[in-house]
């Protein structure tokens, strides 16, 4: 079994990029070599492969070759099995081709490599591309050199004209010598030596130890951020790391500014006491063993010093004025070129919010008032700089100023929730708040016919309408009873645009996508013909409604039942397919079959109307599936297309009348069925 | 380490840069917002003639001014620019050697190359390349040039930008900008403290708006009159004076949202046209800067 690896060496490569490209590499040269090891990694400046478990050369394998045909002359034969090496033992039976079946010898591994490895490489595509130099090639960073051993012998290939060899070179200050290299193995060891750690996951566990010890010395542990400890690992070609401390004074700072500046701008990790309080000492990466004369630790503290001190300058400036008059500055702040400024924004949030508050019947003030205030922190200085803390800095400054909990919270929690994994806010006050701002801005953007189109969503509208989805879905104490269409016609209504139908049926096809998909990728797991049955039944009026009928046409259509609801509702859909009316006139009935199946349906409607209203719909289901016998006997005896049109239509409203009482629940025609499965 | 100085720092810097091979170049005599701006980069980027040049650029930014009493953020910075075309290879050691040139043992400290690409919509160019961070601190900007003036760029240039002040602060250990030493006796602050004041209580208050607006607009006219006669070096002065007004009626709180993206495109506009003549003047020339066996008829 044979080994090969490679090194690119290149310039530093951002760090959100790496694990892509691992993959797309893995992928691509586990294509080329199926049977083989395949180990991908980088350092910031390096890509590297290691396969091992290669065959020496391919398999030899066996080839038809088509030749002249055989109606060609003596010498057109000759010729062919000269250039094929062949006798006319060779040649096949049949066809009007001469053909012959000829073995080729598998090719060996190394021009396998010397064919594949160059295409592989440099038809990576990167998601920014540059070009250096005389510009003739586009690549993520310019090519310095290039390693390619086989067996650990140097296997010559060139990536964009840059020929290979064995020598690579160390760390770029602690040892920037050239290292000849014999095998995979020598190559990781000789580099350590040299200060630089080939593998990104040994990185970033050494970078984790490290970390833990260093927090561990001041009875601290590092922040659990998974965002920073992925990028740590390609941050650096010696997996150092240094713990520093920023001024004490800047812990009287709200936390999330100290978490928001060390993390998003230093990609630095705040440690922790055990309370989960924040210390003043964080933990930085380094690309160096040791920071011996301690340079490191005091360049990452001037930075976060000078960070927090602008943060704190912020923070003392906004202190002086309040929220509620910092209002009258927000007529400078445009929210849209058409849709006016926030003041007028914040106008439409109230009205918006208060309509929630009366539909489901509470008298909120804590809503109000924050609705009122919920966009006062965008003329602070510390928003300005920290764009990320909408909200929340909006919050933090509100329980500054005492106002209570129900107040503060829902303004800091009214951009939630941002996706789909966030959390939602965490009072009833915070939810509506957030829905009625989500809102105004869905029916504004429509409204100016910027709705979101293909990939482009420049203005987030399709997690705006999520957001008001996931929120609607809630169930706890935090639920809130009103559908998407009252919503739509209060934002409308807001906009004094009440009687746009145009806007609101858009709205609402947008918001019938977002909750077919929500509902299919969320944590219920429904299948999309059960969402489809369900949501031809409505769902603009509640989504908690939607989702519990969802759910018992999902328990139904599993049990043995289910056929027959399906095959009554199927008969009676295509028969009165341009029939509305269920309105029978029992003096027209004429056959017994009939009657009976009128005073069935209507006293099974009556009970499947309690249960619909009691939201039972999986007894309703099965109540109208109980209905089947006496509809089969209905279709066998009764002719409902008759010539008479009195009597046609008195039959056909009898049959909607009784699918009506499904069709309440859900379109079940809808549902997709494998009808080998229901047999006995 | 000999004691650090601002004016020490920009002594060696142009003898490294100097030494190897660059023109030194004089800073542009017209308000700029960055080193990128003075046409010895901005212009020369462009066509294919190679060029390698260095020079100090005083960098106005009416928006970062803090009348003096922030330590590090000033209305106005000096900036160090290095422009290599074509980019050589092994830039980044070059730009490593400038730093033990200035007396840094890069093996005590943390050096890294983090991911930032810079971008002027204003001059419709864009790179890509890194901060340099010294231990933890922005000290240079590193950029491959994509694009200028709409333009792809081939040869590709590599733009080292270091901030002065920065470096010096950090190097010297003070935690004011205005404590540095600037040499001769002078600190930083005795130099500049009064016009930092100065020029923040003027761009932030006392700019007078309506004038600014009829010399955007005058400049501007007088950009295109340069333009129409063919004249790109005077034509791409008038452009800068026409970025400068913006920037301080931006400072002065003047230009709303709106109104900003129609500004930045008549600047862009300009300068995109300036970029196009300058290439067509230069062709026009023959491309006298190259080589000549690489010069078309």
């Amino acid at each position: 079994m044979a080994e090969y690896f490679f090194e690119l060496l290149t310039e530093e490569i951002p760090a959100w990029m790496h694990d892509a490209a691992h993959a797309t590499l893995r992928q691509q040269l586990s294509d080329v070599f199926p049977s083989a090891e395949v180990f991908v990694t980088s350092t910031p400046r390096r890509i590297v492969f290691f396969l091992k478990n290669l065959p020496l050369r391919e398999e030899d394998r066996e080839e038809e070759v088509k030749g002249p045909p055989r109606t060609a002359g003596e010498k057109a034969l000759a010729g062919f099995l000269k250039k094929n090496n062949a006798t006319a033992a060779d040649i096949l039976e049949g066809g009007d081709y001469i053909r012959i079946r000829r073995r080729v010898a598998g090719r060996g591994t190394d021009q396998i490599l010397q064919e594949r490895v160059p295409r592989v490489v440099e038809s990576l595509r990167w998601p920014k591309m540059m070009r250096w130099s005389g510009g003739e090639h586009a690549y993520i960073r310019p090519i310095h050199s290039v390693v390619s051993v086989f067996e650990q012998q140097h296997l010559p290939i060139a990536i964009f004209g840059v020929a290979s060899g064995v020598t690579t070179v160390g760390h770029r200050t602690l040892a920037p010598g050239p290292i000849t290299v014999t095998s995979y193995n020598d190559y990781v060891t000789k580099l350590e030596l040299a200060r630089v750690v080939i593998d990104a996951t040994r990185r970033r566990h050494v970078m984790a130890e490290r970390a833990r010890i260093l927090a561990n010395a001041i009875q601290g542990t590092p922040s659990l951020d998974v965002t920073i400890w992925s990028q740590w690992q390609y941050l650096t070609e010696y997996p150092g790391v240094l713990r520093a401390e920023f001024g004490p004074e800047y812990l009287a700072l709200p936390e999330e500014v100290l978490v928001t500046v060390m993390r998003v701008h230093q990609k630095q990790l705040p440690i922790r006491r055990a309370d989960e309080t924040l210390t003043n000492s964080f933990l930085a990466v380094l690309d160096n063993e040791a920071d011996r004369d301690g340079n490191a630790a005091y360049g990452n503290a001037f930075v976060t010093n000078a960070r927090f001190a602008d943060a704190k300058f912020f923070h003392d400036t906004d202190r002086r004025t309040r929220l509620e008059d910092r209002l009258p500055q927000l007529t400078h702040l445009q929210f849209q070129e058409k849709l006016g400024n926030y003041l007028e924004k914040t106008k439409r949030i109230e009205a918006i919010a208060r309509s929630v508050c009366t539909h489901i019947g509470c008298g909120d003030e804590d809503t109000l008032t924050a609705a009122h205030l919920c966009k006062a922190d965008l003329v602070t200085e510390m928003v300005k700089e920290f764009t990320d803390l909408q909200g929340q800095i909006g919050g933090i400054y509100a329980r500054e100023e005492e106002y209570p909990d129900g107040v503060w919270q829902a303004i800091y929690d009214h951009y939630l929730p941002a996706n789909i994994e966030d959390r939602l806010p965490r009072t009833v006050s915070g939810a509506i708040v957030s829905l009625a701002d989500k809102i105004d801005t869905l029916a504004g953007f429509f409204r100016i016919g910027a709705r979101p189109t293909g990939s482009r969503d420049p203005f987030a509208l399709r997690r705006a309408a999520q957001g008001i989805v996931q929120i609607l879905l809630n169930r706890d104490t935090r639920q809130i009873r009103v559908g998407v269409a009252q919503l739509i016609d209060f934002a409308l209504a807001a906009h004094g645009d009440a009687t746009n139908t145009q806007v609101r049926n858009d709205l609402l096809g947008f918001f019938d996508e977002r909750i077919r998909t929500l509902l299919e990728i969320s944590q219920y797991g429904f299948a999309y013909d059960e969402i489809a049955a369900a949501m031809e039944a409505g769902w603009a009026a509640s989504l908690t409604d939607l989702v519990d009928r969802v759910t018992a046409l999902k328990r139904v259509r599993d049990t043995p039942n289910f056929l027959s609801i399906l095959d009554s509702a199927k008969r009676i859909a295509n028969i009165t397919a341009d029939h509305e009316s269920s309105r029978v006139d029992a003096k027209k009935l004429q056959d017994e079959a009939e009657k009976r199946l009128n005073e069935l349906a209507s006293s099974v409607g009556e009970q499947i109307d309690e249960m619909i209203t009691e939201r039972d719909y999986v007894r309703a289901l099965e109540s109208f599936a109980a209905m089947a016998p006496e509809l089969e006997t209905f279709f066998d005896n009764v002719m409902v297309m008759v010539d008479d049109p009195a009597l046609r239509n008195n039959r056909k409203s009898l049959l909607r009348k009784v699918g009506d009482a499904v069709l309440r629940i859900g379109d079940v025609t809808k549902i997709v069925v494998d009808r080998s499965e229901y047999r006995a | 380490m000999a004691r650090i100085t601002f004016q020490g720092l920009i002594l060696a810097l142009q003898k490294f840069w100097a030494d190897r091979g660059c023109m030194i170049e004089m800073p542009l005599d017209i308000e700029v917002g960055a080193g990128t701006m003075h046409p010895a980069t901005f212009l020369r980027v462009l066509g294919p003639e190679p060029w390698n040049v260095a020079y100090v650029q005083p960098s106005r930014r009416p928006a970062d001014g803090r009348y003096g009493d922030n330590p590090f953020r000033l209305g106005k910075h000096y900036q160090f620019q290095v422009v290599l075309k074509p980019s050589p290879i092994d830039i980044q050691d070059l730009y490593l050697d400038s730093l033990r040139a200035l007396g840094l043992d890069l093996t005590v400290h943390d050096i890294r190359f983090e991911e930032d690409n810079w971008e002027a919509p204003t001059l419709g160019a864009w790179g890509v390349g890194w901060q340099v961070l010294l231990d933890g601190m922005e000290i240079t900007q590193f950029t491959y040039f994509q694009q200028a003036g709409g333009i792809d760029l081939s040869p590709v240039s590599a733009e080292i930008t270091y901030g002065l002040e920065r470096l010096t602060m950090f190097l010297s250990r003070k935690s004011s900008v205005f404590a540095i030493e600037w040499g001769g006796g002078f600190k930083y602050g005795d130099v500049r403290k009064q016009d930092e004041y100065e020029i923040s209580k003027y761009d932030f208050e006392v700019a007078n708006i309506d004038l600014h607006w009829k010399l955007f607009d005058q400049y501007e006219s007088e950009a295109r009159r340069c333009l129409e006669a063919k004249l790109v070096f005077p034509a791409y002065d008038w452009t800068l004076k026409c970025s400068h007004v913006f920037n301080t009626l931006d400072a002065r709180g003047a230009v709303s949202v709106t109104e900003r993206v129609g500004v930045i495109k008549r600047v862009r506009d300009l300068a995109v046209q300036c970029a196009q003549l300058f290439v067509d003047t230069r062709r026009e020339l023959g491309f006298p800067l190259l080589p000549a066996q690489e010069r078309t008829a």
